[in-house]
């Protein structure tokens, strides 16, 4: 069962990669709470209860509830809801995406004996999604596109920490919700405030600063 | 008295919010960096005062991060005496107080991150300086700012993001120990898998390198140090790129326990290299003097990334390196201020005639230009000197000659911009301008630089004592 969540996981990625609407993607990186929290609930049997709670009511209640509504209230606030001109079509973003995709599941199938404590389909998965995640970061245009990914590459990273099968200190925990805090937080008051300034949420017109001649 | 380090500037911040006050400001901010201080000199003067908890410890590897985070902190908290009545003028209470409250919550977090013995909290802690910091680039609120800050948060949550992946793959290859304690993973080093290791080494020195501004991943820290208020620039350049080292150092401490270095060291040696080269390229035609002593900051970190993969003797010159440069470079970016407050511009080319305006202030300019330049007797001299000695005995004569050179054309770049700004003709209305700025800047804008400057070139006289016992207790053979 817990394979199915993540395959399920890896192809939200895929989704991702291929829709332009922001809506959409954040309904993605709701589904990938949903199946976050799944995950979590179906594969830890060898931690305390403590630690089981903390994870799942966190993971339910900021991966798929706080963050999703966090973002629709910056993508209602800024009326951008389309990265149309991402540096690569859409049908070519699908391709590699699967391509990486793809390579996870090869690795998945590969037995190697100092892997024993690693879940292989979590831990390829996982690594595909991170990858996707910095990939489509470089190719996507919009601030709030780049925020999602950013989120979803943290999914990403919270997935590699499940498949690791020892008892994570809750150090780890505690620093996977700082990030989500980071992602939240900074970036989403960076988004408004980017906003304001600039009448627009394009990556393109923060390129002011270089070493050529500028006026400061 | 560790406990009280970590947890005064949190009261301090609730006061502050609570009271508004341009004065009450600076005394808290003063008054922590003398508390900070403190802690370090007890340390000095009898070790077993200091009561360590079981998240935190002061010992002889942290301790010059420490004394180096003291002394910078101690002097950019006077120099901000004087910056931050210029800054009020253009600011209201309320902005004033958030500016100091968030100074302390950086100095607070880069405190937690260089006394925090688990690389967990280490991490989180370099997580909590690029919060407090992004809101200090960002303080100015111009669209330039802005950027910068949009960078530096963006590029150091991905890198910080990805050294967490290093972390998850270190508890892979640690195997049966359960458990993020540098002294734990250093003693139980030789039994953990060395795939692992390796691999979670790149993803920790690329993602706290990031942080630490190593090429080819340092492309948030000439904007962001630039666009900062300079002495947040100094903060920046001097004590957080240590705070960052720390943890690599810290990280390579375990993998010398456990005996696999080789790829270690590769990469250290490569993105050293890398970044002098990136300097030295950059440097070449910069136009900006705030941009340019960020580059030599990354020049910096490349050196020091170099001393680290070479070891042995190398190991000596890092320490003595760490700190004549952060003493140098904070000075460098608190006089890059006081040229800032002059000609309200940060182009060169607007920026000439120094000489004829502010004595003073070119006179640290060429001081702080021939130490970070190692002109003996600064102490990055000795530093520089026993890398190139460890390179020749380790007969890597290439690389040593390749090192000389990039370290000439940075010298070369450095020495064009800084003539040019203070013996350059001088245009009539900027030196107007500057000439009625020159009021604005107050005794505590001058001393704090002199007084650092002259430990670093006394360091590079005559080391004494205390500093030598300290430097051969931090170095791990």
């Amino acid at each position: 069962m817990i394979n199915a969540y993540i395959i399920l996981f890896g192809l939200t990625m895929l989704y991702l990669s291929t829709t332009s609407r922001l809506k959409a993607h954040i309904r993605m990186l709701i589904a990938q709470g949903i199946l976050l929290f799944l995950i979590c609930t179906t594969s830890f049997s060898h931690c305390t209860g403590g630690l089981i709670a903390f994870l799942t009511v966190e993971t339910l209640l900021v991966k798929a509830i706080l963050i999703p509504w966090f973002l629709y209230k910056v993508l209602n606030k800024t009326h951008s809801n389309r990265d149309t001109d991402a540096n690569i079509a859409h049908f070519y973003c699908l391709l590699i995406s699967s391509v990486i995709l793809f390579l996870g599941f090869l690795f998945s199938t590969i037995h190697i004996p100092s892997l024993s404590m690693i879940n292989p389909m979590c831990f390829s998965i996982a690594l595909s999604t991170i990858i996707i995640s910095l990939w489509l970061i470089t190719i996507k245009h919009k601030v709030l596109s780049n925020v999602i990914e950013f989120i979803t590459m943290e999914n990403g990273i919270f997935l590699l920490s499940l498949s690791v099968a020892k008892e994570m200190p809750i150090l780890v925990n505690i620093g996977v919700l700082l990030d989500v805090f980071i992602a939240i937080y900074i970036l989403g008051l960076f988004v408004s405030e980017i906003n304001s300034e600039f009448n627009d949420l394009e990556v393109t017109h923060l390129s002011d600063l270089k070493d050529c001649e500028y006026d400061d | 008295m560790i406990n009280l380090v970590l947890i005064l500037p949190l009261i301090f911040c609730i006061v502050l919010f609570f009271a508004k006050n341009k004065t009450l400001n600076n005394i808290l901010i003063v008054l922590y960096a003398l508390v900070h201080s403190a802690l370090g000199v007890c340390y000095l003067i009898n070790p077993q005062i200091i009561q360590n908890n079981q998240y935190f410890e002061l010992n002889s590897t942290n301790l010059i991060f420490y004394l180096v985070l003291s002394v910078v902190y101690l002097a950019v908290s006077v120099y901000n005496i004087g910056y931050s009545r210029n800054l009020s003028l253009k600011f209201n209470n309320g902005k004033m107080a958030l500016y100091s409250m968030m100074t302390l919550a950086f100095v607070l977090s880069m405190t937690g991150a260089i006394l925090a013995d688990n690389l967990g909290l280490s991490w989180i802690f370099i997580e909590g300086t690029t919060l407090a910091s992004a809101y200090l680039i960002y303080f100015n609120k111009t669209k330039h700012s802005i950027e910068a800050a949009w960078k530096y948060v963006f590029i150091c949550s991905i890198g910080i993001a990805l050294a967490f992946v290093g972390i998850i793959l270190l508890t892979i290859a640690t195997g049966n120990l359960n458990s993020l304690n540098y002294n734990d993973l250093i003693n139980n080093a030789s039994s953990f898998s060395h795939f692992w290791l390796n691999v979670s080494f790149v993803f920790i020195l690329f993602g706290i390198g990031t942080k630490m501004g190593l090429a080819p991943v340092h492309f948030w820290l000439p904007d962001a140090h630039s666009q900062a208020p300079s002495p947040i620039s100094a903060l920046l350049s001097a004590t957080l790129l240590n705070c960052a080292f720390l943890m690599i150092l810290n990280m390579y401490r375990v993998l010398i326990s456990a005996n696999c270095l080789a790829y270690a060291r590769i990469m250290l040696l490569l993105m050293g290299f890398l970044s002098l080269f990136i300097t030295s390229v950059f440097l070449y035609r910069i136009t900006n003097y705030k941009r340019m002593l960020a580059y030599s900051s990354i020049e910096n970190m490349g050196i020091l990334a170099i001393a680290t993969a070479l070891g042995g003797l190398a190991y000596y010159a890092l320490f003595i390196h760490l700190i004549a440069h952060s003493l140098i470079k904070a000075s460098f970016f608190l006089t890059s201020g006081n040229i800032l407050e002059l000609f309200e511009t940060k182009r060169i080319k607007s920026s000439r005639a120094l000489g004829q305006i502010d004595r003073k202030t070119a006179w640290l300019w060429v001081i702080c230009f021939l130490g970070i330049c190692a002109f003996p007797p600064s102490a990055l001299f000795i530093s520089e000197f026993l890398i190139v000695k460890t390179f020749l005995m380790q007969e890597h004569y290439i690389l040593c000659a390749l090192f000389l050179i990039l370290l000439t054309i940075i010298l070369y770049a450095l020495a064009k911009v800084v003539i040019k700004m203070v013996f350059g003709e001088k245009s009539q209305e900027k030196y107007e301008l500057a000439k009625q700025n020159i009021k604005k800047i107050t005794i505590s804008m001058y001393l704090p630089q002199g007084i650092m400057l002259t430990i670093a070139f006394i360091l590079g006289i005559y080391i004494p004592k205390f500093v030598d016992i300290i430097i051969r207790n931090s170095i791990f053979y």
